[in-house]
């Protein structure tokens, strides 16, 4: 693994905190789907990363994985607001 | 000369991996920093499509088999075509002030 690597996933371990922070502090529910939304893309950055180190296939396939479910997560969030707004 | 090429690909894709990593602490940043759900959306995106799209090159660029970046092409083709609907969808539900 060379430094460059490292780096990137340094920074990812740090981008992923602050994003983990953002969903647990206290916050409306359209801030958390808001930061999940950007955990799982960072997740797939370093999933991609983790991916051109090893030479594996795998990791790829659970990159693709992770960013079908954020997207799906973000939506299905994003309709569960919306039918909240219509029952009040 | 393939020796000066391949060290080249190694700093092109080193260099992507950190401007990609990058982005997404800033967009993580962002989400803290700025005032109100649709800003913060703002900076949440873009770490979501140029971050992963600078990342997948960075990938596919030291990646040894096709099939492998094949699979790199469809991860970037499928956020750029999921993340703006899903921040789409969640911008239209979040609360008017």
């Amino acid at each position: 693994m060379n430094v460059a690597q490292v780096l990137a996933i340094v920074l990812l371990v740090a981008a992923a905190v602050i994003g983990i922070a953002r969903v647990v502090r206290r916050s409306s529910l359209g801030d958390r789907a808001v930061a999940l939304d950007a955990l799982t893309a960072v997740i797939t950055c370093a999933l991609l990363i983790g991916a051109s180190q090893a030479d594996d296939g795998l990791m790829l396939d659970l990159a693709v994985l992770f960013g079908l479910m954020g997207f799906l997560a973000s939506v299905t969030v994003a309709r569960f607001i919306e039918s909240r707004k219509d029952d009040q | 000369m393939s020796d000066i090429l391949g060290s080249a690909v190694e700093v092109l894709s080193a260099a992507c991996f950190i401007a990609g990593a990058l982005l997404a602490l800033i967009g993580t940043l962002g989400l803290h920093r700025l005032a109100d759900t649709r800003s913060r959306m703002h900076a949440a995106t873009k770490p979501a499509t140029l971050g992963v799209a600078l990342c997948a090159l960075g990938a596919a660029l030291q990646l040894s088999s096709t099939s492998d970046v094949t699979k790199v092409v469809v991860i970037v083709v499928l956020q750029l075509v999921t993340s703006p609907i899903g921040a789409h969808m969640l911008g239209r539900a979040v609360d008017d002030k």
